[in-house]
């Protein structure tokens, strides 16, 4: 990788050299016994003006050893370089560029980069292209001056999106929409602008800006993929962000690490980032900051996701080359989103390119993938791609040594979105999702659930400083049993989700300092919250139905980035959220002050279609601010307060799919909370290496826990079950990432607690005698690592590792006899723990060469999951036997799982 | 469904799945506590409340009865009836009481603890429809057929099961020592008919609200296997119907639950157990039993050989028993048939001649029943 000096490290001047250098500007003088060039390079950078460019391989053996007094540059880098092929040349801005072999022409045309476009493959002319300084914009009245153009790939000549534009000293920075189009206000003068594109390079261009000026840049997007600079859109904001609590994944990333079975998983690498773990193994359900799973809402582009998870858990429901990179917002959410309590994971979509129709794909033991993107027509763009698994074989194979029964699972996706660019200004984009799963563990029950997502966007460019997305769509989950055990028993159960959204968010810019979004946010939510059918002719079960539930959830919002200093910016925002529950519903009415128990129905009331039952009105507020105590550490604080009107009724452990959903009515008030949080970040090594340390606390109301022994399913009264409970968690994370280098990767440390509380006054039951309890995901210890080593350019390896303390569980503490059996009475809830949780996963990536005409560029992904074959416990049960209660661990992988899969791209 | 959760992760797991023991240390905290259980039957019938103390998970050897407790069941209207101690723990209520008001237990224990039963009102059972079973090529399977009505919609049915248990060689002599010879068996001394009783453990509960006019049709009792030792000869099933009001149910619920549930990756967090009854005096120590009044219906099944053949039962750890082939003569049954242990199965009467001479013997474990079960007939037991 070629990296100009500037770059390198600071470590040098940790160093201690005996050089000195005369008052007098650009003139050499020291003493230099016998150091590296490049050492060379950082003192005289530090004393002088002048700037080095220069490829580090080409000197990197080549050391200094003189003495100047009053020398010119000229003179001593005649004497460095005598005997070797290296020339330099110093420009009139005294940039001095060294190349080995030919001397580098610096003298351009000044009008040369007056043109829109710079950008080249070609090494040399790249070369040039990075260090020459151009001029832009008229002289014009102001200290400041705003770039604005379109960042678009160098191979696949689309816009890229997410790329952010920054200057490397004031820091001030912009990411590239999804038209790859920036704008950014810098200072007039010699700037250097960097361009960092997610997974790719970053691109540098010096500039000597005079003016407001129009700059499109054409960047590499990836063909040196294996030595790119990957994932730095939260690198570089890491510091200098007014949001905390922000976590972003690119998709380069995720497929370095580790993979089960070679699936590639958004939610497993989530799982590798501080204050995110999860109950189970197995389980796509994850939670954060002490949150619940259902606490999370993951959006697909615009479209919620209720289910993010194939085969009950065990893989993400997203396609991986479907997918651009994910956010994970753990704290200061943005105003714009809202709708659950702990965060938010958003899943941007790849958009397709606009120069030829590409693809990708690949082939896993599990199961297969293909993608086809590109250009239809000049203005309109696809992305299509699917994924199916074909492990019915697997299956057979399997059942041929083991008695699995006539077990069978079917899972896949499909994407598939087409944008079109209206003009100049407006833009139009849909887009579906379709997810299905279908197992069969014996010939007689058939469980199957899809989600079907579909969306239409318009983006509208009112001017410069006003843009503005309107979004249409419909969410859909569905889930079902079929038994047919028995026919006079034969049932069809299920339950669905249907919502319907609308959406305008308004981005604005004002003056310089200011930068608005703005919205409203519709939700109609149509759930069935359960229903049984018999099925078949003989089936004498009795249908029955838990009441269909409708609601409307609006909220209006507005936010603000407002740089209030150059030290101080402050992100805040105001949601107003309204939610309705309505008819047609028959409700009870219980005494009033009783507790909702059957014996105090007094009668009930019934609702007519569109009749607004009840309605809940809260604000939410958003509010975090950072203060940058210098260029690289920032100290930056928060608060957030977030609403929650759809539950997921849960009385299991971890997520499963049976769980069914709920929305807040006339006693199931929607859960609120409130999150403090308070963070230390610094970049260290030149931004090389980030750091950051966040506290948090957070309370929240109106949670739901169940009596002992409720039924959740076809449960028509749920509100006779529920314990109103209250939570709290707290916790400090601590993370640091190295982003550049051979060796990097990331580590991550949690302390967390998350705890429940009965409430003193619920009368129906009191869990713990109305003690805090831990929740069942409250694991106290958590740490994460992930190593990432470039061998080669075309081989790296990663290990990653994960260390957690064991979720609660409620064990059996004693035995007694009941109705002619043994039986167990269990201790305390959560009162004891499962073992910790350890394992190291180990993933080689071998890549192609990588000549650009190639018809297809094909990686190798292979490795191990759970190289250490430890035994780590998912659950523990006991189970009777020989008249005596065993106890015993349940563990999944439980020994390593090599796997191997091919990927290509063309 | 636990077993096909179960399965699907052997399954994806590649067969990684695997379980290893568990055993974490508990703090001897709350493991002993009172346990009272009881159906008490408002008819008359007798019907008895068992109280005993739990255990350590990990004690050895019976459950502790709780011996010496005064137990009362009060009305409303404050008559008394008192349940008498039969067995050790074992408390006998056999009283027709009026099923219009309400009642509640009471317990003193010896040491003087007090505990008392939340407001019971007796349900009326109603009465079973139909109690049978089918065979098919895997077996027998008892079902039972009943209706609730508005009084009664939960059910929870026990059962217990008696059977003839026959030894695997018929011994129809015994040694007698006072004559020094071997006769034939008497009444009482008969070795090759027996009884095997077992109370079952499974909790059957149904909510007959769930099917069409309330019938609970062909609910499965019990399964037995073809060849099953249950049905050697002749079977009996006696099927208790029991109508629970709601909190019963949710009792019976968490109890099957935690008992039957535990075992799946999916299924639910344990449930705190508790029941109706609580100690007066405010004791922060749990108690567990859920004790209900009511009306027990019953019916008695018997299920012959000849019905189910062919059964095919054979029990192998039998496979060795014979016969012998040599007889033991009469000068040598006081050392060989003394100790008991070797049994004169059949008589020798030498060819041509009229005398038995001697007996051919078998082995005790081969002969005699009462090893293995009761001798002694029940009293409802009736023969074909």
């Amino acid at each position: 990788m070629r990296k100009p000096v500037l770059f390198f490290p600071i470590l040098f001047f940790l160093l201690s050299v005996h050089a000195a250098f005369s008052q007098q500007a650009d003139r050499i003088t020291g003493f230099f016994p016998g150091i590296s060039f490049l050492r060379f390079v950082d003192l005289v950078e530090e004393e002088t003006s002048y700037r080095f460019y220069l490829k580090e391989s080409d000197v990197k053996d080549l050391t200094v050893n003189l003495e100047a007094r009053q020398h010119r540059l000229e003179e001593v880098l005649a004497v460095i370089f005598d005997k070797t092929d290296l020339k330099f040349s110093i420009s009139g801005e005294q940039e001095v560029f060294i190349s080995r072999g030919e001397k580098m022409l610096v003298a351009f045309a000044p009008d040369y980069f007056r043109q829109n476009t710079v950008g080249t493959s070609s090494l040399v002319q790249d070369e040039f292209v990075r260090n020459r300084r151009y001029t832009v914009g008229t002289p014009g009245h102001g200290a400041e001056a705003t770039l604005s153009g379109v960042i678009t790939s160098l191979e696949s000549q689309k816009p890229i999106e997410g790329a952010v534009v920054y200057e490397r000293e004031s820091q001030r920075q912009t990411i590239t929409n999804k038209e790859g189009r920036y704008q950014l206000t810098l200072p007039k003068g010699n700037q250097t602008l960097l361009i960092q594109n997610i997974g790719g390079y970053t691109e540098q261009r010096l500039l000597d800006i005079q003016g407001d000026a129009a700059l499109d840049i054409t960047i590499g997007e990836g063909i040196f993929s294996l030595s790119e600079v990957v994932v730095r859109s939260g690198a570089l904001t890491n510091v200098s962000r007014p949001e905390m609590g922000v976590q972003s994944l690119s998709v380069q990333q995720l497929r370095k690490l580790p993979a089960v079975m070679g699936e590639v998983d958004i939610i497993r690498g989530i799982l590798t980032m501080p204050g995110v773990n999860t109950a189970g193994e197995a389980s796509v359900g994850f939670n954060v900051r002490g949150g619940a799973a259902d606490q999370n809402l993951i959006l697909l582009d615009q479209n919620t996701l209720y289910n993010p998870s194939h085969l009950f858990g065990f893989f993400s429901a997203v396609n991986s080359d479907m997918v651009q990179g994910v956010e994970l917002y753990k704290a200061g959410i943005p105003a714009s989103y809202g709708g659950r309590l702990s965060s938010v994971l958003q899943v941007t979509p790849k958009t397709g390119r606009q120069d030829k129709i590409g693809g990708s794909g690949g082939i896993g033991p599990l199961t297969s993938r293909l993608s086809l993107d590109g250009p239809l027509g000049e203005n309109t763009t696809f992305v299509v791609g699917a994924r199916l698994t074909y492990s019915d074989w697997l299956l057979d194979y399997l059942e041929e040594r083991a008695d699995l029964g006539a077990s069978r699972a079917q899972f896949g996706d499909f994407n598939a979105s087409i944008q079109q660019q209206l003009g100049e200004k407006d833009k139009l984009r849909a887009s579906a999702y379709y997810s299905m799963d279908k197992f069969q563990f014996d010939p007689d029950t058939v469980y199957s659930y899809s989600n079907l997502n579909y969306a239409l966007t318009w983006t509208h460019y009112f001017n410069d400083e006003l843009e503005a997305d309107f979004s249409l769509g419909q969410d859909k989950y569905d889930f079902a049993v079929r038994g047919e055990d028995n026919p006079l028993n034969s049932y069809l159960y299920g339950f669905d989700i249907s919502q319907t959204f609308a959406k305008a968010v308004f981005r604005q810019e004002k003056g310089d300092r200011h930068l608005l979004s703005y919205g409203i946010h519709g939700i109609g939510y149509d759930l069935n919250p359960g229903k049984i059918d018999p099925y078949g002719a003989e089936s004498i079960v009795i249908p029955d139905e838990v009441a269909r539930e409708k609601g409307l959830e609006a909220s209006v919002f507005l936010g603000d980035e407002f740089e209030v200093s150059e030290k101080l910016t402050l992100s805040g925002g105001v949601r107003l959220n309204w939610f309705g529950f309505f008819g047609p519903q028959t409700l009870p009415e219980y005494a009033s002050g009783e507790p909702y128990f059957p014996e105090n129905i007094i009668g009930d009331t019934s609702y007519g279609k569109g009749d607004l039952i009840k309605s809940y009105l809260g604000p939410e507020l958003r509010l975090s601010g950072r203060y940058a105590l210098n260029n690289w550490s920032s100290i930056k604080a928060g608060v957030n307060t977030m609403r929650q009107s759809i539950h997921l009724l849960s009385n299991s452990s971890v997520i499963t799919p049976t769980d069914t959903w709920k929305l807040s009515d006339a006693f199931i008030r929607p859960q609120t909370g409130v999150q403090y949080a308070l963070g230390y970040f610094r970049n260290l090594e030149n931004n090389a290496i980030e750091f950051s340390a966040e506290l948090y606390y957070r309370s929240m109301q109106n949670l739901l826990d169940y009596r002992s022994g409720a039924t959740l399913v076809l449960n028509d009264r749920i509100e006779q079950d529920v314990l109103v409970t209250k939570g709290k968690a707290y916790g400090l994370e601590l993370y640091l990432k190295k982003v550049t280098g051979k060796l990097n990767g990331s580590l991550a440390y949690t302390y967390s607690r998350s705890l429940m509380l009965t409430d003193p006054s619920e009368r129906k039951e009191q869990v713990n005698r109305s003690d805090w309890y831990p929740s069942n995901f409250d694991q106290p210890h958590t740490a994460n690592l992930v190593l990432n080593y470039e061998l080669s350019r075309r081989v790296n390896t990663t290990l990653a590792g994960k260390y957690s303390t064991g979720r609660p569980v409620t064990l059996p503490v004693a035995k007694f006899e009941y109705g002619g059996s043994e039986r167990v009475y269990f201790a305390d809830r959560n009162s004891f723990r499962i073992p910790d949780y350890f394992r190291l996963d180990l993933s080689v990536n071998l890549e192609g060469n990588h000549k650009v005409n190639k018809i297809a560029h094909g990686s190798w992904s292979l490795g191990v999951y759970n190289i250490l074959g430890r035994d780590n416990a998912y659950s523990v049960y006991y189970i009777p036997e020989g008249g005596k209660l065993s106890g015993y661990q349940l563990s999944i992988f439980a020994e390593p799982i090599p796997f191997v899969s091919y990927n290509f791209r063309f | 469904m636990s077993k096909a959760f179960w399965t699907v992760f052997f399954l994806v797991g590649l067969l990684q799945a695997c379980r290893t023991p568990f055993d974490p240390e508990v703090a001897s905290q709350a493991s002993d506590f009172l346990v009272v259980e009881g159906y008490l039957d408002s008819e008359g019938k007798a019907s008895k409340l068992k109280l005993s103390r739990s255990a350590p998970l990990d004690a050895e050897g019976p459950f502790v009865a709780e011996t010496g407790a005064t137990v009362t069941l009060n009305s409303a209207s404050g008559e008394s009836y008192l349940l008498d101690e039969v067995e050790d723990g074992s408390y006998l209520f056999e009283a027709n009481v009026s099923e219009e008001q309400s009642y509640y237990l009471e317990i003193v224990l010896r040491n003087g603890e007090r505990y008392r039963s939340t407001e019971m009102r007796p349900i009326v059972t109603p009465d079973i429809i139909d109690a049978d079973f089918l065979l098919d090529e895997e077996g027998v399977e008892v079902f039972i057929t009943t209706q609730g009505d508005q009084f009664a919609d939960d059910f929870l049915w026990t059962y217990d099961e008696t059977w003839i248990y026959r030894p695997r060689i018929r011994v129809p002599y015994i040694y007698d020592a006072a004559i020094g010879n071997v006769r034939d068996r008497r009444e009482g001394e008969h070795i090759d008919l027996c009884f095997k009783n077992e109370e079952s453990p499974d909790i059957l509960l149904e909510t007959s609200s769930r099917f069409e006019e309330q019938v609970v049709f062909r609910q499965t009792i019990t399964e037995i296997p073809r060849g099953d030792e249950r049905i050697m000869e002749r079977y009996s099933i006696l099927i208790s119907q029991k109508a629970l009001e709601e909190d019963a149910v949710k009792f019976w619920e968490i109890l099957k639950k935690n008992t039957e549930d535990i075992g799946s990756i999916f299924s639910p967090l344990p449930s705190l157990i508790g029941g109706n009854i609580f100690s007066v005096d405010g004791l922060d120590r749990p108690v567990v039993g859920q004790v209900s009044l009511g009306v027990v219906r019953q019916k008695r099944l018997y299920i012959d050989l000849v019905d189910v053949s062919p059964w095919n039962y054979l029990d192998p750890e039998f496979n060795d028993c014979v016969v012998e082939q040599e007889p033991v003569l009469s000068r040598f049954y006081d050392p060989v048939f003394v100790s008991g242990g070797v049994l004169p199965a059949r008589a020798h009467i030498p060819e041509g001649g009229t005398m038995v001479i001697g007996y051919f013997p078998t082995s005790r474990r081969c002969g005699d029943c009462t090893l293995y079960a009761s001798p002694i007939k029940p009293d409802f037991w009736e023969d074909e």
